[in-house]
């Protein structure tokens, strides 16, 4: 394995190089992925039948501690992989740590805003407009809670391994994806929610 | 300690939070919907560049180029699936 000092630790052989484009390319198919379910949301938006609108049953505050919550994380696993260039494991794990707590606290007020539509008579079944609101905001979740998942066996990898070129690797693979749940997050945030909640 | 909040990561951070208050005038303040909808895209696809580059370090490495071809290839398909589907299933074509 031929290791090359002059670029991050994560970048240091040619695999690893591979590795972070090829998850370039898979972030291209996901950007695909949500621009089908963003298209199906725009296109049924009005078909609310009996069910609400989504001006009714939006709110704005647990929407933006999600929103607030995630861009926070965002930049945390950044300094996250900051520390890791610097070779400080400790200020890197604690960074990643951080990172899945504010997680776990977006899923939270996520799970709780799914109940309250729940109980207000916006299910899965209700109306075309519901479907596609669950189903995006489902998909993005679903992918938060595998991201939690993922983030924690890289903690305790690093934890055990220490910072080397595969750990490295890995754990940039995962920023990667993490800062992409965001990027999607702010388009949700942007043109479900407050497009919703400003349509008259 | 210092050394581990890079100026560049925070001013993107900073950046991010101001572009999502942006975005939220268009909440609190009464606006026709054709600003509204031009200050969303503006905001959103900022930000989103942000995290693309200040973030996600696309411009760093030698394979910037494959990584940005990539990305904008997927973008163009998206953006065409969405406006294309709505032009057939809500705008329609008049004339």
């Amino acid at each position: 394995m031929k290791v090359d000092h002059s670029q991050p630790l994560e970048y240091s052989t040619e695999q690893n190089r591979l590795n972070i484009l090829g998850f370039w390319v898979f972030l291209g198919a996901e950007i695909m992925l949500f621009g089908t379910l963003f298209t199906s949301y725009f296109t049924l938006v009005d078909r609310t039948g009996d069910g609400p609108t989504g001006a009714e049953i939006f709110e704005i505050f647990p929407v933006l501690m999600e929103t607030f919550l995630l861009l926070t994380s965002s930049f945390v696993i950044g300094l996250g992989i900051h520390a890791m260039r610097l070779g400080k494991k400790k200020a890197m794990l604690t960074f990643f740590v951080i990172t899945l707590l504010l997680g776990l606290g977006f899923l939270g007020f996520e799970i709780d805003e799914f109940m309250v539509y729940y109980h207000e008579g916006a299910t899965l079944q209700t109306s075309a407009f519901t479907s596609m609101l669950f189903t995006t905001l489902g998909t993005h979740g679903a992918h938060v809670t595998l991201g939690f998942f993922w983030g924690l066996f890289i903690i305790i990898q690093v934890a055990k391994r220490g910072i080397t070129p595969a750990t490295a690797n890995k754990s940039f693979i995962f920023s990667l994806y993490w800062h992409f749940l965001d990027v999607v997050w702010i388009f949700i945030f942007t043109f479900i929610y407050l497009e919703g909640m400003t349509r008259v | 300690m210092r050394e581990l909040f890079p100026a560049k990561q925070v001013w993107g951070f900073v950046l991010s939070l101001a572009l999502t208050a942006a975005a939220l005038l268009v909440y609190f303040f009464n606006m026709s919907r054709a600003t509204g909808m031009t200050i969303f895209i503006v905001t959103a696809f900022i930000q989103a560049f942000v995290q693309l580059v200040v973030f996600m370090h696309a411009r760093e490495t030698d394979d910037s180029k494959s990584i940005f071809a990539t990305l904008y290839y997927a973008i163009f398909i998206a953006l065409i699936t969405v406006f294309g589907t709505l032009l057939c299933m809500i705008w329609g074509w008049k004339y």
